[in-house]
């Protein structure tokens, strides 16, 4: 796809992009005309190489315009969750320090208010006169991206990319899966996750593939996820296990057999969904995939040789090499043996924004710490058992405890407080919160409620909330999150939609 | 009978629901996901819920969007295929 010197320059090769729902759709040419008119705004505003940029919005054809055209002057995409709260924006905000923040109709007027003064606020819907820039500004080590992802310290963490990770990422995986299958891509994941736009957009669509993007996880679309299947003779989608589970039971399956492949990722794949989408996508090619943003996303898959769907199967390395070591050691595991999981890959990132205190701790000689547990067999496959740290992974989507915990610890009703995964039959993991109020009356539940809301976007708020005395704590103050799980798995939770609801 | 069936409904989606939004602000007719009131993956709730309480079978009826977005749907829905 790519190669030597032009290892940086994007826009070499994009494919057409769609919008199912909407109809619209632009050309290859029509693309490079947009890139080109967006990039000469960039430029008439004074982005400069380096410079980092907001991007609110996703999953529609500006976005991946405005991206390129980001690209091209040499400057530094960051896409963010256009549902994040103001703290939550002020916070990234400060991390960043973004020269330019482009929204849509969509975006929230409160977005331009959460943003500190200095920062240029685009609008992408804006018409633009044509323009032509010639080349790109970007070098292959520069940054290119950041996606944030939630930090086990409480505070997200930037985790960037530059343009050489990103190709290596792509051109790894055009080696070890080709190109042919992607051919018409779907993509019905969020482009701020590194799943959604580094591998199920990025790497068909910049590879000449046609991209069909639709808005993330709306119902409607589910429902007729066969139909859309067949009406755009689609060969390939990605998505997460969650969304299976609701596509499985409303969607009926396509017809056309148009579709080649799938990939389910960002979250443990049980064998049942496995082999109920094999059975509905009429193919055996489902591949469990892995990876972390960190990583660039998918770094291994079911790919290669015969399988059967088993709960914690992911398959050989893209690109990759898997290392498996013991905690207490650090000695390689042999083939069976469980322990903790290292991604040696041309394709991790840079490092986290301005943190090279993580970046140490999370990249060591070359190898990226994982945080899962897994071993692997004989032929070198990797199977996952487990999670090392604490993180709740709700739908895909990774939360950190601890961020749950330091939005609430702030309020004043709080004595103490621990967020933990608790089992969902939708999403996997969802968010669970033990409290210890000062005030138990339900007035300091609303205004906890009320602070939380105000701190945290919709997706990581506590689906199920539980008062306590207090939370249990060893002599060093650690929390164990298990336990109290299971102290209040025995208890009803509050019934928060009454509490709330009186106000 | 469909109000009863409506208090069965409405007495699920307070269990499943977003403690903010007020269940009585929803219209009968309004889309659930897009006023806010559940997120759009709790859909699942609502077929599990529809198929243990009134035995709809969506895999043999197939569905529209349209069915299980709004209060009235999934009335509408439960009128016509609950066994």
């Amino acid at each position: 796809m790519r190669d030597g010197h032009d290892e940086a320059r994007v826009l070499l090769t994009v494919g057409r992009l769609v919008e199912p729902l909407t109809g619209r759709h632009w050309e290859p040419p029509a693309v490079a005309r947009e890139v080109s008119a967006r990039a000469a705004r960039f430029r008439r505003a004074g982005l400069r190489p380096g410079d980092r940029v907001f991007l609110h919005f996703g999953n529609r054809l500006e976005f991946f315009a405005e991206l390129l055209a980001i690209w091209r002057l040499g400057a530094v995409a960051v896409p963010v969750d256009g549902g994040l709260t103001r703290v939550e924006l002020e916070r990234l905000a400060e991390v960043v320090a973004p020269r330019f923040s482009v929204v849509d109709g969509a975006t929230d007027a409160a977005v331009a208010r959460a943003l500190p003064s200095g920062v240029a606020v685009v609008d992408a819907a804006e018409s633009l006169p044509a323009a032509e820039i010639a080349s790109d500004a970007a070098r292959p080590g520069d940054d290119a991206l950041v996606l944030f992802t939630s930090g086990s310290s409480g505070v997200p963490k930037g985790v960037v990319h530059t343009h050489a990770s990103l190709a290596a990422r792509w051109r790894a995986l055009e080696r070890e899966l080709g190109l042919a299958a992607y051919a018409r891509t779907l993509c019905l994941l969020p482009t701020h996750f590194g799943h959604g736009l580094i591998c199920n957009s990025l790497f068909p669509w910049l590879g000449g593939q046609d991209l069909f993007v639709t808005p993330p996880f709306r119902p409607d679309l589910l429902i007729r996820l066969g139909a859309l299947v067949d009406e755009h003779r689609i060969t390939f989608l990605s998505s997460v296990p969650a969304v299976w589970r609701l596509a499985l039971r409303v969607a009926r399956p396509p017809r056309g057999g148009t579709l080649r492949r799938v990939h389910c990722g960002s979250a443990p794949l049980p064998a049942t969904v496995w082999e109920g989408v094999q059975g509905w996508a009429g193919t055996r090619e489902v591949f469990n995939t892995y990876g972390l943003t960190e990583t660039g996303s998918w770094v291994a898959g079911t790919s290669a040789g015969e399988f059967t769907p088993a709960d914690g199967l992911i398959g050989p390395p893209w690109g990759a090499t898997l290392h498996v070591r013991r905690a207490a050691d650090g000695a390689a595991c042999g083939p069976g043996e469980v322990g903790r999981v290292w991604i040696e890959s041309p394709a991790l990132m840079r490092g986290y924004l301005g943190r090279d205190d993580l970046t140490r701790q999370a990249i060591v000689d070359g190898r990226f710490a994982t945080g899962d547990l897994g071993l692997l067999d004989e032929r070198g496959w990797l199977h996952l058992r487990g999670r090392e740290r604490d993180e709740i992974n709700k739908g895909g989507m990774k939360i950190a405890p601890a961020e749950v915990d330091a939005a609430a610890e702030g309020c004043p009703r709080v004595a103490d407080v621990c967020a933990f995964a608790m089992d969902d039959p939708l999403y996997g993991q969802n968010v669970g919160l033990a409290v210890a109020l000062t005030d138990r009356g339900d007035a300091a539940v609303r205004e906890l409620y009320a602070w939380m809301r105000e701190r945290l976007s919709e997706g990581k708020l506590p689906a199920r909330w539980w008062l306590v005395d207090a939370i249990p704590r060893s002599e060093r103050g650690k929390v164990n999150r298990d336990g109290v799980r299971e102290a209040c798995a025995d208890r009803p939770p509050l019934d928060l939609a009454r509490i709330v609801g009186e106000r | 009978m469909r109000q009863r069936h409506r208090e069965r409904v409405l007495e699920f989606l307070r269990t499943i629901q977003k403690p903010d939004r007020p269940l009585d602000a929803v219209a009968e007719t309004d889309s659930l996901v897009e006023s806010g009131l559940i997120d759009s993956l709790a859909l699942l709730e609502i077929v599990t819920f529809l198929e243990a309480q009134y035995r709809i079978d969506f895999a043999a009826i197939g569905l529209e969007p349209e069915q299980l977005t709004s209060v009235s749907g999934i009335l509408d829905l439960i009128e016509r295929e609950a066994r």
